[in-house]
C-alpha cells in the first residue's frame, strides 16, 4: 500500500535532484531541466497532501496552477536562452561574464 | 452568493481597469503598430487607463476594508497605498521609456505593455491573502520582468542580464512553491486567515517541517526585494537592462515584494513569542543587517552611476526591512512612508541619470562633470535627491529613516539601528561623489543634453518637490498614516 510517506520521499528525491542539477550543471538548458524537477516535486507534494490528509480542493487547484506557470516560465526562459545563443553562440553559463563589478 | 460576488467586483475596479487597459493596448499595438497615429493613440489610451485606475484607487482608500473572492484578495488601506505608488511609478517609468534612447523606438510600445503586465502582478501581490495569489503574483511579476530585462534584443549585455534574471528568479520561485507545498501539507489550508491561528501551538514534528518550509518561502520573497543572500542577480540585471527598465525594477517589483513580506510577517508572526516567531524574526534581522551592510559598502567601489544606484536600492531595501522586523503598526506606517519617499527619490535619480547616459553612451561618474553649471536646476535637484537618499535633514529621506529608527528603538533593536546609522554614514560617500562631480569638476563638453528640454526639466523638478515638501511638512501625512488602521485580517 502506497502511503503519504512514499510520495513525500519521491518528491524530496526529485527536489534534491533538481537542486543538484542546478548547482552542478553548466549548461543553461540542463539548469532549466533542474528547475522543472523542483516545480514538479512541489506539484506532487500538493496532490499527495490533498489525497491523504484533507479533502479540500485547494491543493489540486494549486498543482494545476504550478503546471501552467511552469510551462509559461519555460517558454520565456527558452526564448531568452535562444537570444543568448544567437548572440554568443554558446549556452554555457560560465560564458555569461560580461556584467561584473 | 452570486450577488456578493458582484459586489466584490466593485472593490476590484482598479485592477480590472489596468487589465482592460493592457488588453486594449494589445489590440491597438497589433492593429496600428506601423503608423504615427497609432503611437499617439497607444500612449493616449495608456495614460487615460492608468490615470483612471489611480483615481479608482484613491476612491478605494475611503471604503471599509474587505476580503473578496472567497478570501483570495484583500483590499485594505495598506494595499491600496502600495498600489497607488506602483501605478504612479509605472506611469512615470513608461514616460521615461518613451523619452529615453536606451529603448529602441520599435520597442517602446512593448516596454509599456510589459510594464503594465508586471504592474498587474504587483497589484495582485500587494493585496494577496492566500498562498495561491502570492505565488501567482510573484510569477506574473517575474516572468514579464525576465522579458523586460532582455528588451534590447541584439545587445549581449541585455541578453546576459535576462539569462541571469531568469535562472535566479526561476530557482527562487521554485524553492518558494516547494516551501508553500509543505506549509499546505501541515496546515491543510492555503488561506492566510486559516493558517495564522494554527501557528501558535505546533508539535515538534510539525515545527521540524515548517521552519525549513518558511525559509524556502522567504527565499522567493527575498529574491524579489533583492535582500542579501539572494541579491547576486540585482547589480548585474540592473546594469545590463536598459535604464528605464532598471528604473522600473527598482520601483514596482521591490515595492510589491516588500508589501507581501510585510503582510506575511504581520499576519503570521505577530506579537506571540513562539519558536516559529523567534526563528522568522531572527532570519529577518540577520538579513536586514546584511542587506544594509552589503548594499551600502559595495556601492562605494562602483564606477557607473547606474550600478551605484542598483547597490543603493539594495541598501534602501535593507532600511525598509528594518521597519518590517519591528512588526507593529508604527513599523508598518514607517515602511509606507519610506516607500513614498523612495518612489520620488528613485524616479528623479534615474530620470537624470538616464538623460545623461543617453547623451554620452555610458553613465560613469565622470559624465556628470560640471552638470551643476550647465543645467543648474538639474544639478540642484540631483543634489537634493542624493542628500535625501543619504538621509540628511531637512529632506524626506531623513524623516523616512528617522521614522524607521524610531520604530526600531521602540522595540529595542539597538544593534540594527546602530548598523543602520553607520551604513547611512558610509552611503554619504558615494552619494556625495555624484554631487562632487556635478559642482566641483569642470565640464567635459559644452554640448547640450537632448533629454533636458523644458518639459522634462519641469517634470523632474515636479517629482523632486515632494522630496523637499515631505521633508518639512511630513507630520500631516505621517499622522494620517498612523491613525488609519492599515491592516485588516479576515
Amino acid at each position: 500500500m502506497m502511503g503519504l510517506a512514499s510520495y513525500l520521499i519521491i518528491s524530496t528525491i526529485l527536489f534534491i535532484c533538481g537542486v543538484i542539477a542546478i548547482l552542478a550543471r553548466k549548461n543553461i538548458i540542463a539548469i532549466l531541466l533542474g528547475l522543472e524537477l523542483i516545480l514538479n516535486a512541489s506539484a506532487l507534494n500538493f496532490v499527495a497532501y490533498t489525497r491523504f490528509l484533507n479533502n479540500s480542493i485547494d491543493g489540486h487547484i494549486f498543482s494545476l496552477f504550478i503546471i501552467v506557470i511552469a510551462a509559461a516560465e519555460a517558454a520565456v526562459a527558452l526564448a531568452i536562452v535562444l537570444r543568448f545563443y544567437q548572440i554568443r553562440e554558446t549556452v554555457h553559463i560560465d560564458d555569461a561574464t560580461q556584467l561584473q563589478g | 452568493m452570486n450577488i456578493n460576488y458582484l459586489a466584490n467586483l466593485s472593490l476590484y475596479i482598479p485592477e480590472i481597469m489596468v487589465i482592460f487597459t493592457l488588453v486594449g493596448l494589445l489590440f491597438i499595438e497589433a492593429t496600428y503598430s506601423e503608423e504615427e497615429k497609432g503611437r499617439k493613440l497607444f500612449f493616449g489610451v495608456m495614460t487615460v487607463g492608468l490615470v483612471l485606475a489611480l483615481l479608482a484607487l484613491v476612491k478605494n482608500l475611503g471604503v471599509p476594508p474587505a476580503s473578496i473572492f472567497t478570501n483570495a484578495v484583500i483590499i485594505d488601506p495598506f494595499s491600496t497605498i502600495v498600489k497607488i505608488l506602483m501605478v504612479a511609478g509605472t506611469l512615470f517609468t513608461i514616460y521615461l521609456g518613451q523619452q529615453s534612447r536606451d529603448i529602441y523606438s520599435n520597442m517602446k510600445a512593448e516596454f509599456a505593455l510589459m510594464a503594465i503586465g508586471v504592474l498587474v502582478g504587483g497589484m495582485l501581490l500587494a493585496s494577496a491573502n492566500n498562498m495561491l495569489t502570492t505565488y501567482i503574483g510573484v510569477e506574473t511579476l517575474s516572468i514579464l520582468s525576465y522579458v523586460m530585462a532582455t528588451l534590447k534584443k541584439n545587445d549581449d549585455r541585455s541578453s546576459e542580464a535576462g539569462i541571469k534574471y531568469v535562472l535566479y528568479g526561476g530557482v527562487a520561485s521554485g524553492m518558494m512553491v516547494f516551501g508553500i507545498s509543505h506549509i499546505f501539507g501541515v496546515f491543510g489550508s492555503i488561506q492566510f486567515v486559516e493558517i495564522y491561528p494554527l501557528i501558535k501551538d505546533l508539535s515538534s514534528l510539525q515545527m521540524a517541517i515548517l521552519i525549513p518550509s518558511f525559509i524556502f518561502f522567504f527565499v522567493g520573497l527575498g529574491y524579489k526585494i533583492a535582500c542579501v543572500p539572494f541579491h547576486m542577480w540585482a547589480p548585474d540585471v540592473y546594469e545590463g537592462s536598459p535604464l528605464p527598465v532598471t528604473t522600473f525594477f527598482a520601483i514596482v517589483p521591490k515595492m510589491a515584494g516588500m508589501a507581501i513580506l510585510l503582510r506575511v510577517t504581520m499576519i503570521f508572526f505577530g506579537p506571540e513569542n513562539t519558536v516559529m516567531h523567534v526563528s522568522w524574526v531572527g532570519v529577518l534581522q540577520v538579513v536586514a543587517a546584511l542587506t544594509m551592510i552589503v548594499g551600502n559598502v559595495s556601492a562605494i567601489a562602483q564606477k557607473s552611476v547606474k550600478r551605484m544606484l542598483a547597490y543603493s536600492s539594495i541598501g534602501q531595501a535593507g532600511f525598509m526591512l528594518l521597519g518590517v522586523v519591528v512588526i507593529d503598526d508604527i513599523g508598518v506606517s514607517a515602511v509606507l512612508f519610506y516607500m513614498i519617499t523612495y518612489l520620488f527619490m528613485t524616479l528623479v535619480a534615474f530620470f537624470i541619470t538616464s538623460f545623461v547616459a543617453d547623451k554620452y553612451g555610458n553613465d560613469h561618474f565622470e559624465r556628470f562633470s560640471g552638470l551643476g553649471f550647465r543645467y543648474p536646476l538639474m544639478g540642484v535637484v540631483m543634489a537634493v535627491v542624493m542628500f535625501s537618499l543619504t538621509g540628511v535633514p531637512p529632506f524626506a529621506g531623513f524623516i523616512a529613516k528617522f521614522n524607521i529608527f524610531y520604530a526600531a528603538i521602540n522595540q529595542k533593536l539597538y544593534t540594527l539601528v546602530l548598523i543602520g546609522g553607520l551604513t547611512s554614514v558610509i552611503s554619504f560617500y558615494f552619494y556625495v561623489k555624484v554631487i562632487r562631480f556635478m559642482f566641483f569638476t569642470p565640464a567635459e563638453s559644452e554640448e547640450k543634453i537632448g533629454g533636458f528640454g523644458y518639459i522634462n526639466q519641469g517634470l523632474i523638478t515636479a517629482l523632486a518637490v515632494p522630496v523637499l515638501f515631505l521633508g518639512i511638512f511630513w507630520s500631516g501625512l505621517i499622522t494620517k498614516i498612523v491613525h488609519s488602521k492599515l491592516f485588516f485580517v479576515q
